[in-house]
């Protein structure tokens, strides 16, 4: 199955350890993933209403010979870049260039490849004052109506509606050692116990590693890692991410149009129902 | 010359309200409460301070007299995740059921007017408001079902976000609400979505705003982050009445803010208007 002759079920990693590597500051970029799959890749900018959000990327790259649309959270890798991008905390400005760019891509029949990697929508007063609220509300909705294939991958964190807005696809695929939330363990425990420093056991309730969203039945596939993850290799890691992503957009090119969608629709309207057939198959921890 | 229609008389409410629990004086301003006369008043003090409805008194609010028929009542949550802190969390579903309440969204069809609509309310009670898979659930086929049938719509929401204890997929529930969204708006069926105190995070963030009208309480807190978690983040000071009903207002985020005495009125005559 992976060619590093380890399946990500038989990771002794601890829960914190995964949140840990889904978030380290070395850890390959989704700029990282896209020069590498388009070396062609011209990145576009813009809402065309308001800004343009740095905190995301999107672009047009040749991929498997087929022009395809790229976006992708970019959090940063100095602290200057850090702060230029915001750390991947996109404003609503973002969430509207997303779903130009989707829409951009529907005119000319592109593919869409997502990848997510933010902590977070803004938490910030400009982003409430911007309505970001409504503007992820739009683009949950918009999404579902994109008329062409899109593949979503978690590479690093996806953390709350804000990867949400990032992530309704055909399918959702994930890295070994990302994650996937309702809330960041620290926004948990500040929730539930109004402390944020009992994250780590947030994160243990959370069921936000791969392997839990992979049995939840919440994305289809689960990318091996490099041993010693992601930012050991990052050309392998590209390699293999690649493959799954074309693998499953490759299936999806197929579909007529209104089947997509409708697959699309019947993807998310019954995605929990694995889980309430089998209740209680509680935490692997 | 046709003379105008008269309208049809619509009461401030469609029955009487349940009691609900209130404070001694008025958080608004300081006086003390007469619960039936608040009652009478759709529980709005005089000074305009809105106490907080469960949905049983949203059903009683806005349905006319006799005519709710509830939908999915016995979809009911469970512990999927084996939640365990702080405290067990289908502990938790049970002491709500115990209490009455019956999830944090109810659905249904009843008249409003005399004209049949889907109506669905959150209720802050139970846990939070909170968009869980069951309230996801009896949201989506509510509105799959007022697609198909075209009934008008109505949405009352009360909640902070998605509901932590069912992690990822409570999550989940935003897309699979604004999927059912895209479906009434395709199918042309009005959809109002009235927004009260407090409607945050996933909720604000999934179908609360996305409908064709928008209308807001007077004073409800609406926002995606909520003000404790902006300051610990940016340690921004936020100005008086910040995510505010008339800062939404301000920002075009809602089309009005209704006060509630109001609220009934207005939504017969937006049924007589939207076809």
């Amino acid at each position: 199955m992976t060619t590093h002759g380890r399946r990500p079920d038989e990771t002794t990693l601890t829960v914190w350890q995964v949140v840990e590597l889904a978030r380290h500051p070395d850890r390959p970029y989704s700029l990282d993933y896209i020069r590498r799959m388009a070396p062609d890749f011209i990145e576009l900018h813009g809402d065309r209403i308001s800004g343009d959000d740095p905190a995301l990327a999107g672009g047009i790259g040749t991929w498997h010979g087929r022009p395809t649309m790229f976006l992708g959270h970019q959090k940063g890798r100095s602290l200057k870049e850090r702060v230029a991008r915001n750390w991947g905390m996109m404003h609503p400005e973002g969430y509207r260039k997303a779903i130009r760019l989707a829409q951009h891509a529907a005119k000319f029949n592109f593919p869409i490849i997502s990848l997510i990697d933010t902590p977070g929508a803004y938490p910030g007063a400009g982003a409430e004052e911007r309505g970001i609220a409504a503007a992820i509300a739009r683009a949950i909705m918009e999404w579902f109506r994109i008329p062409v294939p899109i593949v979503a991958a978690v590479i690093g964190e996806g953390g709350s509606g804000g990867a949400l807005g990032m992530g309704v696809a055909d399918r959702v695929i994930m890295l070994e050692n990302s994650i996937y939330s309702v809330a960041s363990p620290e926004a948990a425990a500040s929730i539930v116990w109004r402390d944020n420093t009992r994250k780590v056991e947030a994160a243990e309730q959370l069921q936000l590693t791969s392997r839990d969203l992979l049995a939840m039945g919440v994305v289809e596939e689960v990318v091996p890692e490099p041993e010693g993850s992601a930012r050991t290799d990052y050309e392998a890691t590209a390699v293999a991410l690649d493959e799954a992503l074309y693998r499953h957009l490759n299936q999806l090119l197929k579909q007529p149009t209104d089947e997509l969608l409708q697959h699309r629709y019947e993807r998310f309207r019954y995605i929990d129902s694995l889980i309430q057939a089998e209740p209680h198959f509680g935490p692997k921890i | 010359m046709v003379a105008a229609k008269k309208p049809a008389e619509v009461r401030i409410t469609g029955a009487k309200l349940p009691p609900i629990p209130l404070p001694t004086n008025c958080p608004g301003c300081g006086v003390s409460l007469d619960h039936e006369v608040l009652r009478r008043h759709a529980y709005v003090c005089a000074c305009g301070h809105h106490f907080r409805l469960g949905a049983d008194a949203w059903i009683a609010l806005i349905a006319d007299r006799g005519t709710w028929k509830e939908r999915y009542g016995d979809v009911r949550s469970h512990d999927l995740l084996n939640w365990k802190v702080p405290k067990p969390y289908q502990v938790t579903l049970d002491q709500l059921r115990d209490e009455g309440l019956n999830e944090a969204v109810r659905t249904g069809t009843c008249a409003l007017g005399g004209r049949e609509i889907w109506l669905a309310t959150f209720d802050f009670r139970f846990v939070g408001g909170t968009l869980s898979i069951v309230a996801g659930e009896r949201l989506a086929r509510g509105m799959e079902q007022a697609a198909a049938s075209g009934l008008p719509y109505v949405l009352v929401t009360a909640s902070g976000g998605a509901r932590m204890q069912e992690g990822v997929l409570a999550l989940m529930q935003m897309a699979k609400v604004n999927a059912a969204v895209g479906r009434l708006d395709v199918a042309r069926v009005p959809f109002f979505s009235v927004l009260t105190d407090p409607t945050f995070g996933g909720t604000a963030a999934s179908l609360a705003l996305l409908a064709d009208i928008n209308i807001a309480e007077p004073g409800a807190a609406i926002g995606f982050t909520g003000p404790r978690v902006i300051k610990q983040a940016t340690y921004a000071d936020l100005p008086p009445g910040f995510q505010s009903a008339d800062f939404q207002l301000a920002r075009g985020q809602v089309d009005m803010v209704v006060p509630r005495p109001e609220l009934r009125r207005l939504l017969a005559h937006l049924l007589e208007v939207y076809p």
